[in-house]
C-alpha cells in the first residue's frame, strides 16, 4: 500500500535526484509516477532567502530584559517606588548599561563580550507572548500554540527547506528541557516524522558525552561491514526477485544513510580537531563557560556541515529571587560562548547567511519580587537576532519607561515566526501542510513579517 | 491555508495566460488550452505540473503537484479533463474574508493586529440627510446588459481605475482579500463585502464604493494611501456617473469570493452525507473467480476497466499475511507445517477462525482502536502529568475485540457507558471504564482560565468523537461555520452543550502547575476490578497522614499570613517558592493516600465521565473571600491558589450543571452569544433525532443518533477502518475524514454494501474480518502487473494485495516471538500505573514522584510482554515503537505514517533490543534441540522462523559465504556486549546473521 505520498516520506530515491528542470524530465515523471527527490532534499524557498540556516540560543525561564538589553534609566531612578501591581516596588537594574559599537546600542555590563558585537545585533525590544506562564509561553515560542499539539519551528523549517546534508539530521536540538512541553518543542506533530528534531543530551546535564540514540555500533567495524554487506545483498536479491519495489530501495538507502550518519555524526561532534584558540574563543577553557561554549561550538560545526536548524537550550533564567547572583552567573556562562560563536561565524564567512537568535519565552517585571527578584512578564521582553540578513546595530520596538509593556512596533511570537521564515525565504502564509481536512501553518491565522529589521 | 494553494493556482494560471496575452484575464478554457501542450484535450500530470513553476506553493510540499493533480482527477484515470480542471479556477474563490480570521480560541489576538481600517463600512445610520433620498434605479439596468456605450464608458474610465487601485486587495487573486470584497467581477462588485453592496446600480447613496472614494468617512476611505490615496475629483465624478448609468459592467464570472450558499449547496450533496444503500450484486464476466459478494463488487469495476486481478497468493505468503493481520505475530514453524499439510478446502478458514478466537486478536485489533482513541497514559501538553489508571481503558478495548462486543454496544459504552443500565457490578464497571475514551485526551492542566479549560476539554472530546466515529472534522466549526463541510457553528455548540454537561474524571493531582485536577471514578466493589498488588499498612497510613496534616497546617499558616495586614506587601519570595513546593507535596500525598482504600488495598479507580447534575449544587469554594487575583500581591495570589484549591479554579458554575451552551463568537470564551439547544450535526440527521432530556447530558442520545439506521456515516466509517486494517488502505483513504476535503471512496458500492450488512448483521467486527479474510481479494498475491499498475498505480481497485510494512508493534513482537522471548501473559497495569500520580519524567519540584524517562523510553527492551502493553506516555514514547511510526497520541490517528528513516536502520543495527533478539535467535538455532544440525539446516531454519519461507539457492549460498568469511579473531565481535559474557566466535557469527535477517526488508514487509 505504498502510495506515492508515502513513498515521498521514505528516503527512497528509486528514480530520485533526477533533475526535473526540463520538459523531458517532466515527461519521464508522468510516465513513471515516482518521486522527484526525497523529503529531506534541499527545496527551493518561496523567494530569495537571506538566511540559509538557523542557530537558536534558547534561554529557558524568561531572561530579564531590563537587566540586559532594554535600558531603562527611569526605572533605576524610581527604584523603590510603587509598581503597577498592588504592593509591588520598582526595582532598577543593578547593572550599568553603556553604549557600544558604531551603533551605540545600550547593553548591560552583564554581556561584556556580546556587547563587542553590538553592531551585529538586531534587538527586538518589543516582544510579546500570550501568557506569563512558562509551559504555555515556551510551547508557543516553539510551536506557535500551547492549546494544540503542533509542529515545531524547526520542523516547519526542515519541511520547507529540506537539509543540505542528508547524512545528518536536518534539525538538531541540544539539551532541550523535558518539561514545558518536552518533545513537542522539537516535535513534528502531524508533519512527517522525518522533520522532527533530533535531541542531543538532556536539560541540566552536560553536553559532553551526550549521544544520539542507537548511533554507536555494538560490534567492531569489520563485523558491522560484514553484516551490512550481507544485508544489502539480501535486499538486492529481494529487489531482483520482485519488480517495482521502491520501498525496498528505500530500505537499502536508509541503511546506507544510517551507516554514513554513524560515521559522520561522531566526527561532527568530535571537537578534538578544533584549535586551542578556537576552543578558548568559545570559553571551553573556563569552567563557567565550558558547557555552553561546547554547545555553541557544536552548533557552529553542525551549521557548517549543512544542518538546517540548530537549537541550544540554556536554563534556568527564572529569577524570582537571587537575581543578582543567578542572573549574573547565567550571563557569565553564556556571554563568552555567544560572542565566540558570533566571531567564529563571522570569520568563517558564515554569519551573513546564518540567522542567530537569542531569547527566552518571556521577560520579567520591572517591579521586584522580594528584594532581589523579578516575576514573569509576557507583555515585554527582548530577543535579538544576528547575521542572516538582519540589520546589525539596530533596535526595533520600544517598551514603556519601565519595561512593563511593549508600546511601539510590538512583535508577537507569531510575528517572530513569520519573520524567521521570511528570512529563510519562506512565506509563512504559504508554508502549509494539509492535515485533518485543512491546511495548517506555523502562524495559524496570525503573524506579520517585521520588515523593518531586514538588512 | 489550503485555499492559498488554490488561490495560487488561479494566480499562476492567470499569469501563464498572461504570458501569451498580457492584457487579458483568461478563462479556465483558455488556461486549459494553454497547458494542454500536446493538444489532446486532456492534461497529463506533466502538463499540469507546468503550473508548479508559477506556483511556489505547490512546491512547498514535495508532492504538491501530485497531490493536487490526484485530487482533481476525480475518475483516477491519470489525466484531467477540462471539467476536472475547472475547479482549480472556481475553488480558488473560496478564500476567506479578509477580516482577521478567528483567533485560536482563548489565544488573545496578537497585539500586532493590522491596524488598517476595514475598507468599507456601512455609513453611520445617524446621518441620513432627508434630501438624499436616492433616485430609483433604472429598472432594467441592474441585471440586463447595459448599452454598449455604457460598457465602453466602463472600459475606458472605470475598469482601469479598479484594476490599478483596487484589485491588489479586492480581486480573487489578491494576496489578501480585504473586507470580503472583490471588485473584479460584476457579481462581486454588486454583492459587495461584509458591509454590503459596493455598487447599487443607479443608487449613489447605497453604493458604499462611492462613499469610500469620497474620503468622507476616514474609516472607509479608499483607495488607501499606499495605493495613491484619494482619487482625483474627475475620476470620482466618472464613478458617480457610471453608477447613475446603472453601473454597466461586462465582467462575467461568478464572484471569486463565492457566496456561502453556493458552496454549501454542493457540499450538501456530498456522497458521505447520504445514507448508504446495499448495491445490487453485479454481474461479472469471470463468474468463476469470485468467492463472495465482496469479490463480485471488486471484480466488476476491474472488468469495466479491462483489468484482471493477479494470481492468488502462495499458501505460506497467505499464512504469514493472515497471522500478522489478525494477531500481529508470525506463524510458528508448526503452524506453517500444519497449514501446508492441510489440503482440505476449508484449511484457510480454519486458520482464520483459530486466529479470531485467540486472545492475540484483541491485542492486535484493540491497538488499532487505541490509535483512533488517541490512547495515552499522560496529559501531554504543557505540564505532562501521568494518567496512572488509563490502562483500564486499554484492557477494556482489548477485551471488547476479543469477545467481539458488537460495535454499536462498543460505541455506546464509550460515549455513555455511565448512563446505560447494568445488570451487575461487573457490567457497570466495564461500562464506566469504557467512558475513559472521553477522558484520556490531551489537556492543558495549567490553564488559568477555567472557562477556557472547560471549553477546550469539550472541544477535544468533540474532535475525537466526531473523527473517530463519524469521520467528520466537527471541531473545525468551533470558531466559525465549517469552511468546507455543511457544519454550522451552532451545530458545534449543540454538541458542545452535550459535553459541557458532562463531568470528565481524568484524575491527576493538585499541584502548583495543575489547576485542573479531578477525582477519578471508583469502580463498584462487586466488580472485582483488578488493582495493583500494593498495600498501605495502617502504620504507613498514619505516618503519611501525619506528614500531610503537618504540611497542611504549616502551609495554611504561611498562606493566611500573606493576608494579614502586618504581613507587608511583598514577603520573602523564597516563601512563595516554598508555598509552591509544598503545594506539590500536599497534592502528591493526598493523591497517594487517596489511592488506597480503608482496607489498605488500592482502590479500583478509573478514568471516565459522568453527567453533571441536573441542578446546580452549592459552589465548592471554602467560603473564603480573598482579593481577586488581579489586585493581590504576588504572594497573595499564590496563597489564594492554595487556600481556594477546591473552588477557585473549578469549572465555572454554568458548566457544573446540565446546560445548553452559548455560541461563542469566533470561539472566544469571553464572547458568549445566544444559547443553542443540545443536539447533533444537522447534515447527518435524516430522521427526527432522539430528544435530549433536560436532566441528562445527551450522550446516550448522541450514541442513539449515531447508531440510527439513517445515520450515513457510523457504519461506513467503521467498515472502512476494518477494510484498511486488512488491506492497508481504506476504500476511503482518509479514514478520519469523510467530509468534502476527504477522499472519495474507491468503491462506494462495496463500502455501502458492507456498511449496511455490518449494521444489519449485528455490528460484529469478527464476522466482518472473517468475511474479508475469506474473500478471494484478500487472498490475492502482491505481484506486480504492468498493465494493472499503469491503470491503477495506487491499487485502489484492489487488483492485488498491496505490500505493507509491518507496524511498530508487529516488528517488536515478532522479533521477540522468533527469538523465543515473547511473554504472552498480559501484564497487570502499566509502568505508569506503578509510579502513581506524578509528572512524566522526574523533576526536582516533585520529589520522589514521576515516571523516569528510561522506564518509558527503554521499555521496549525491558519487558518481553506484547507491545500493546508498553507504557504510552505522551512525548515519551517507547523508542522501539516510536522509530517505526507509532501513532501520535495527541490526536485521532486512523492512518499511521510509513517512513523509512535512518533512525530505523540505526535501531535495527545498533539497539540492544535487536542485539538481544538476534543473540537469542542464534542460540535457538544452534541449540541441540533445534532439530537443525548442520550450518545449512540452521540457515534454512532461520529463514523459516524469520521470513516464513525457505531461502532461495542464491540466498542460501550468500548465507553460507557469510559464515565462511565471517571476520575471524572477532571472538565476541562486540565492542559493547549486551550481556556481560563475551560471545563465542560461532555465537557472534550467528548473532550477526540473525541481526541481518531481522533488519532485512523481507522481514519488515508483508507480501
Amino acid at each position: 500500500m505504498f502510495s506515492r505520498r508515502e513513498l515521498l516520506k521514505s528516503l527512497s530515491s528509486g528514480f530520485g535526484y533526477l533533475a526535473f528542470a526540463g520538459l523531458a524530465a517532466r515527461a519521464a515523471a508522468a510516465a513513471n509516477p515516482t518521486v522527484p527527490d526525497g523529503p529531506l532534499a534541499p527545496k527551493a524557498p518561496h523567494f530569495a532567502p537571506r538566511a540559509k540556516r538557523v542557530i537558536f540560543l534558547c534561554m529557558r525561564g524568561g531572561p530579564s530584559h531590563v537587566d540586559t538589553f532594554d535600558y531603562k534609566p527611569k526605572l533605576t531612578a524610581k527604584t523603590g517606588t510603587p509598581g503597577i501591581r498592588a504592593g509591588t516596588k520598582l526595582l532598577g537594574s543593578k547593572w550599568n548599561f553603556a553604549q557600544h559599537g558604531q551603533s551605540g546600542l545600550s547593553i548591560s555590563e552583564l554581556f561584556p563580550n556580546v556587547a563587542n558585537h553590538a553592531d551585529d545585533l538586531c534587538l527586538l525590544r518589543s516582544m510579546q507572548t500570550d501568557l506569563p506562564a512558562h509551559p504555555q509561553a515556551f510551547l508557543q515560542l516553539h510551536t506557535g500554540s500551547f492549546q494544540f499539539v503542533r509542529p515545531s519551528l524547526g520542523a516547519w523549517t526542515l519541511y520547507g527547506l529540506g537539509t543540505e546534508n542528508e547524512n545528518l539530521p536536518g534539525f538538531v536540538t541540544l539539551t532541550p528541557p523535558a518539561a514545558s512541553g518536552g518533545a513537542q518543542n522539537y516535535g513534528s506533530s502531524f508533519l512527517p516524522a522525518i522533520y522532527q528534531g533530533t535531541r542531543l543530551g538532556a536539560d541540566n546535564r552536560p553536553i559532553a558525552g551526550a549521544e544520539i540514540r542507537n548511533l554507536a555500533s555494538l560490534v567492531k567495524p569489520q563485523t558491522q561491514r560484514a553484516e551490512l554487506d550481507l544485508l544489502q545483498a539480501m535486499n538486492h536479491e529481494t529487489l531482483r526477485r520482485e519488480r517495482s519495489r521502491p520501498e525496498v530501495e528505500g530500505v537499502i538507502e536508509s541503511f546506507e544513510l544510517a551507516f554514513r550518519m554513524q560515521k559522520e555524526m561522531p566526527q561532527v561532534m568530535d571537537l578534538s580537531q578544533e584549535s586551542e584558540a578556537t576552543k578558548s574563543l568559545y570559553g571551553l577553557d573556563n569552567a563557567a563557560t565550558a558547557d555552553f561554549g561546547r554547545k555553541c561550538l557544536l552548533a557552529r560545526r553542525f551549521a557548517e556541515v549543512g544542518v538546517r536548524f540548530v537549537e541550544i537550550s540554556h536554563g534556568d533564567w527564572d529569577q524570582h529571587f537571587n537575581l543578582t547572583t543567578a542572573l549574573g552567573a547565567n550571563c557569565r556562562s553564556v556571554d563568552q560562548p555567544i560572542a565566540g560563536l558570533l566571531a567564529d561565524l563571522k570569520q568563517r564567512g558564515m554569519l551573513k547567511d546564518t540567522l542567530v537568535i537569542w531569547g527566552g519565552e518571556f521577560g520579567r517585571t520591572p517591579h521586584a519580587q522580594g528584594g532581589d527578584g523579578r516575576d514573569h512578564n509576557n507583555k515585554a521582553f527582548t530577543m535579538w537576532m544576528a547575521g542572516g540578513g538582519v540589520k546589525g546595530g539596530f533596535a526595533h520596538g520600544l517598551t514603556d519607561d519601565y519595561g512593563y509593556e511593549a508600546v511601539e512596533n510590538k512583535v508577537h511570537v507569531h510575528d517572530l515566526h513569520a519573520t524567521i521564515l521570511h528570512l529563510l525565504g519562506l512565506d509563512h502564509e504559504r508554508l502549509t501542510y494539509r492535515y485533518a481536512g485543512r491546511e495548517f501553518r506555523l502562524t495559524d491565522v496570525h503573524g506579520n513579517v517585521v520588515k523593518e529589521i531586514m538588512a | 491555508m489550503y485555499r492559498h494553494l488554490l488561490l495560487a493556482a488561479v494566480l499562476a494560471a492567470t499569469a501563464i495566460a498572461q504570458q501569451s496575452s498580457p492584457s487579458a484575464r483568461r478563462s479556465p478554457e483558455q488556461i486549459f488550452e494553454f497547458l494542454d501542450k500536446d493538444k489532446n484535450g486532456t492534461l497529463s500530470e506533466a502538463e499540469f505540473g507546468v503550473l508548479k513553476d508559477k506556483m511556489p506553493t505547490l512546491q512547498a510540499r514535495p508532492d504538491g503537484v501530485s497531490a493536487k493533480f490526484k485530487e482533481l482527477d476525480k475518475d483516477h484515470n491519470g489525466v484531467l479533463t477540462l471539467e476536472e480542471f475547472r475547479p482549480v479556477m472556481t475553488q480558488g474563490s473560496r478564500r476567506p474574508a479578509a477580516t482577521p480570521a478567528p483567533a485560536a480560541p482563548g489565544t488573545p489576538a496578537p497585539s500586532a493586529t493590522p491596524s488598517t481600517p476595514p475598507p468599507t463600512r456601512r455609513r453611520p445610520t445617524a446621518s441620513p440627510a432627508p434630501a438624499a433620498t436616492p433616485k430609483p434605479a433604472p429598472p432594467a439596468a441592474a441585471n440586463q446588459p447595459a448599452p454598449t456605450d455604457g460598457i465602453a464608458f466602463f472600459e475606458k474610465n472605470i475598469r482601469p481605475v479598479l484594476a490599478d487601485k483596487c484589485y491588489q486587495c479586492h480581486a480573487a487573486d489578491a494576496e489578501k482579500i480585504k473586507g470580503g470584497l472583490v471588485l473584479d467581477t460584476r457579481e462581486g462588485i454588486r454583492r459587495g463585502g461584509e458591509n454590503g453592496p459596493a455598487v447599487v446600480p443607479g443608487n449613489l447613496k447605497a453604493s458604499l464604493l462611492i462613499e469610500a472614494i469620497h474620503y468622507d468617512n476616514k474609516d472607509s476611505a479608499m483607495p488607501p494611501k499606499k495605493a495613491g490615496g484619494k482619487l482625483s475629483d474627475e475620476v470620482i465624478r466618472d464613478f458617480e456617473k457610471w453608477v447613475q448609468m446603472g453601473a454597466p459592467d461586462p465582467r462575467e464570472g461568478t464572484a471569486k469570493l463565492a457566496a456561502k450558499q453556493d458552496t454549501s449547496k454542493a457540499a450538501k450533496d456530498w456522497w458521505a452525507w447520504q445514507p448508504p444503500k446495499k448495491a445490487p450484486v453485479p454481474q461479472v464476466k469471470d463468474a468463476a473467480w469470485p468467492k463472495s459478494d465482496i469479490d463480485r463488487l471488486l471484480l466488476a469495476p476491474l472488468e469495466a476497466k479491462g483489468l484482471k486481478p493477479v494470481a492468488d497468493a502462495e499458501k505460506l505468503t497467505l499464512l504469514r499475511r493472515v497471522f500478522f493481520d489478525l494477531t500481529g505475530l508470525p506463524p510458528s514453524t508448526r503452524d506453517a507445517d500444519a497449514f501446508m499439510k492441510d489440503s482440505s478446502p476449508d484449511a484457510f478458514s480454519k486458520v482464520v477462525d483459530r486466529l479470531l478466537a485467540s486472545p492475540q486478536f484483541g491485542e492486535k485489533w484493540g491497538r488499532h482502536w487505541l490509535d483512533v482513541a488517541r490512547y495515552a497514559e499522560s496529559t501531554g501538553k504543557d505540564i505532562n502529568l501521568a494518567y496512572p489508571d488509563a490502562w483500564r481503558y486499554r484492557d477494556y478495548v482489548i477485551a471488547a475485540f476479543n469477545k467481539d462486543k458488537p460495535y454499536n454496544q462498543f460505541l455506546r459504552e464509550q460515549l455513555a457507558g455511565d448512563l446505560l443500565p447494568a445488570g451487575n457490578d461487573k457490567q457497570r464497571a466495564e461500562q464506566l471504564v469504557a467512558t475513559g475514551f472521553l477522558a484520556l485526551g490531551t489537556k492543558s492542566v495549567n490553564q488559568a482560565n477555567a472557562r477556557q479549560f472547560a471549553l477546550d476539554l469539550a472541544d477535544e472530546q468533540i474532535d475525537t468523537v466526531s473523527q473517530a466515529f463519524l469521520g467528520v472534522t466537527a471541531a473545525c466549526a468551533r470558531c466559525h461555520d465549517h469552511k468546507f463541510d455543511p457544519i454550522p457553528q451552532k451545530d458545534y455548540y449543540a454538541l458542545a452543550g452535550i459535553f459541557l454537561s458532562t463531568d470528565t474524571h481524568y484524575g491527576t493531582f493538585f499541584a502548583a502547575q495543575n489547576r485542573s485536577a479531578t477525582e477519578l471514578i471508583e469502580l463498584p466493589r462487586g466488580a472485582g476490578a483488578p488493582v495493583l498488588p500494593r498495600v498501605l499498612t495502617p502504620q504507613e497510613r498514619g505516618q503519611k497522614q501525619a506528614e500531610l496534616d503537618k504540611l497542611l497546617k504549616e502551609t495554611n499558616e504561611m498562606a493566611e499570613a500573606t493576608f494579614k495586614p502586618a504581613a507587608g506587601a511583598n514577603r520573602n519570595p523564597k516563601g512563595q517558592l516554598a508555598l509552591l513546593f509544598r503545594m506539590n507535596q500536599i497534592g502528591l500525598l493526598e493523591s497517594e493516600l487517596g489511592s488506597f482504600g480503608s482496607d489498605g488495598k488500592m482502590r479500583p479507580l478509573a478514568m471516565g465521565v459522568l453527567d453533571q447534575p441536573a441542578h446546580l449544587k452549592e459552589g465548592r469554594t471554602r467560603g473564603r473571600s480573598t482579593p481577586s487575583y488581579e489586585n493581590s500581591t504576588p504572594d497573595q495570589a499564590i496563597a489564594s491558589r492554595f487556600l481556594e484549591r477546591d473552588g477557585r479554579f473549578a469549572r465555572p458554575p454554568e458548566f457544573r450543571v446540565v446546560n445548553e451552551s452559548p455560541v461563542f463568537e469566533r470561539g472566544d470564551v469571553t464572547k458568549p452569544g445566544g444559547k443553542v439547544p443540545r443536539g447533533f450535526l444537522s447534515v447527518l440527521t435524516h430522521q427526527p433525532p432522539p430528544a435530549i432530556p433536560a436532566s441528562s447530558s445527551g450522550r446516550r442520545e448522541l450514541a442513539d443518533w449515531m447508531l440510527a439506521d439513517s445515520n450515513p456515516l457510523t457504519a461506513r466509517v467503521m467498515v472502512n477502518r476494518v477494510w484498511q486494517w486488512m488491506f492497508g488502505q481504506g476504500l476511503v483513504t482518509s479514514p478520519d475524514n469523510f467530509g468534502t476535503t476527504g477522499s472519495l471512496p474507491s468503491n462506494q458500492a462495496l463500502l455501502d454494501t458492507l456498511a449496511v450488512k455490518f449494521r444489519e448483521g449485528g455490528w460484529s467486527v469478527k464476522k466482518l474480518v472473517r468475511e474479508i479474510a475469506l474473500s478471494r481479494a484478500y487472498q490475492l498475491s502482491s505481484t506486480f502487473d504492468e498493465t494493472n499498475f499503469a491503470a491503477d498505480p495506487e491499487n485502489a481497485l484492489v487488483w492485488r494485495m498491496s505490500k505493507r510494512r509491518l507496524d511498530a508493534e508487529s516488528i517488536r513482537d515478532a522479533a521477540l516471538a522468533i527469538s523465543g522471548q515473547l511473554d504472552l501473559r498480559p501484564p497487570l497495569g502499566s509502568p505508569v500505573a506503578e509510579r502513581g500520580n506524578g509528572p512524566i519524567g522526574q523533576f526536582k519540584q516533585f520529589p520522589g514522584a514521576g515516571v523516569p524517562e528510561d522506564v518509558l523510553v527503554e521499555s521496549g527492551a525491558r519487558t518481553n510482554a506484547r507491545s500493546v502493553y508498553l507504557p504510552i506516555a505522551r512525548e515519551m514514547l517507547p523508542d522501539a515503537l516510536a522509530v517505526f511510526d507509532f501513532a501520535e497520541p495527541g490526536f485521532v490517528t486512523g492512518n499511521r505514517e510509513t517512513t523509512n528513516v535512518p533512525s530505523q536502520a540505526l535501531f535495527l543495527l545498533n539497539s540492544p533490543f535487536i542485539a538481544t533478539a538476534a543473540q537469542k535467535l542464534g542460540e535457538r538455532l544452534t541449540a541441540a534441540n533445534s532439530g537443525a544440525a548442520s550450518l545449512d539446516q540452521r540457515v534454512q531454519l532461520a529463514y523459516w522462523l524469520v521470513l516464513c519461507r525457505a531461502p532461495s539457492e542464491t540466498e542460501r549460498q550468500t548465507a553460507l559465504n557469510f559464515f565462511a568469511n565471517f571476520p575471524s579473531g572477532t571472538s565476541a565481535g562486540d565492542v559493547r556486549p549486551v550481556s556481560t559474557a563475551a560471545l563465542a566466535p560461532t555465537t557472534a557469527a550467528w548473532t550477526s546473521f540473525c541481526r541481518v535477517l531481522l533488519a532485512s526488508a523481507d522481514f519488515r514487509f508483508l507480501n
